[in-house]
């Protein structure tokens, strides 16, 4: 049975109500959630989580911002950071891996593609 | 055990032929597995598909019951949009049936000059109007769409027991999403009935705090 946690961070109440869904149904990951970048900083610091899911654009905090914020932090560094964004051009993809991101995943998101994906970072 | 058609065969041919025969059975039920498990697994897709569909459907009705009391209905509608279908261009249009005009409720990502042009109701705002359902650019014909309406992905009609409340404009769609799949047609059909009912919660609550 696993217990790794996730920490979502969408401000989009619809993105963390699917997320949601999906993690509650397929998975037996703990899900915590963070709704900006800022608030997401201080909850990873706090919980430690296994593998943080973040938006890029939100209030306060972009999730650039706070993936190297997180990545500057001897805590979090190691912590796995996917973003999740609208935006799919290379331009954008290349920003995020700059910011320290391990992947990236474009919006509207695709269940299996997630769960997949999230297996290979979690080892399960 | 030799057939009927083996009989007068010397039993070396026999054993040739009963081996290829038993060769043909075990590959007709080998190719009979295959045939099944391709079965399977495209009935476990629809499954899955379908599961898919729900997951985004139940998020929808909880977002736009949850707008009710937040008084964001329009903003929840373009949430669903951007995230379950793929598109930050999004319009409200409200409809005034006394002057037959849509007039903008509120928008994302459009640019209000652009959302002017469809005021008139001409094009595919029309034909959603007259046919009383909405209409998708990808099954218009090409020489009836208006210079405008070249990004228009689709028109959702926001109706309610025959009545037309409004238009749910979606534009153009993120750069990752080529066209709209059978999920994002159900989805859109969801939000013809419920973003309708939440749109006229949201008037009623504008009346009541209106003096």
């Amino acid at each position: 049975m696993s217990t790794k946690k996730i920490l979502l961070v969408d401000d989009s109440c619809t993105a963390r109500l699917v997320n949601r869904m999906i993690f509650s149904q397929k998975t037996n990951y703990v899900l915590i959630s963070a709704v900006d970048g800022k608030e997401a900083v201080e909850r990873a610091q706090r919980e430690k989580p296994d593998l943080i899911l973040m938006d890029i654009i939100m209030p306060r905090m972009t999730g650039l911002e706070a993936c190297r914020a997180l990545k500057k932090d001897k805590e979090t560094e190691k912590i796995p950071i996917i973003l999740l964004t609208t935006r799919g051009e290379e331009r954008y993809v290349q920003e995020g891996y700059a910011s320290g991101c391990s992947d990236y995943l474009t919006k509207p998101v695709n269940d299996v593609e997630l769960l997949d994906l999230l297996k290979a970072y979690l080892g399960e | 055990m030799t057939s009927t058609k083996d009989r007068g065969r010397s039993p070396a041919n026999a054993s040739v032929h009963t081996k290829r025969a038993n060769a043909d059975s075990r590959a007709h039920a080998g190719s009979e597995k295959v045939h099944l498990h391709v079965q399977q697994l495209s009935l476990r897709q629809q499954m899955e598909r379908n599961h898919f569909l729900l997951e985004r459907l139940n998020a929808s009705s909880a977002r736009l019951i949850q707008s009710l009391d937040n008084e964001d209905v329009f903003e929840a509608v373009a949430e669903i949009i951007g995230n379950l279908i793929g598109s930050e261009e999004v319009a409200i249009f409200d409809y005034s049936p006394a002057d037959e005009t849509f007039s903008p409720a509120w928008s994302w990502g459009v640019d209000p000059a652009d959302m002017e042009l469809f005021k008139s109701g001409a094009g595919m705002f029309g034909r959603a109007l007259n046919q009383g359902t909405s209409q998708f650019r990808e099954r218009q014909i090409e020489k009836d769409l208006l210079p405008f309406e070249k990004r228009l992905t689709a028109c959702v009609l926001l109706k309610s027991n025959h009545e037309v409340v409004g238009i749910i404009a979606i534009f153009g769609l993120l750069p990752q999403k080529n066209r709209l799949e059978w999920a994002d047609y159900e989805l859109l059909k969801f939000l013809e009935t419920y973003a309708t009912v939440a749109v006229q919660f949201q008037r009623l609550q504008k009346k009541q705090v209106a003096p």
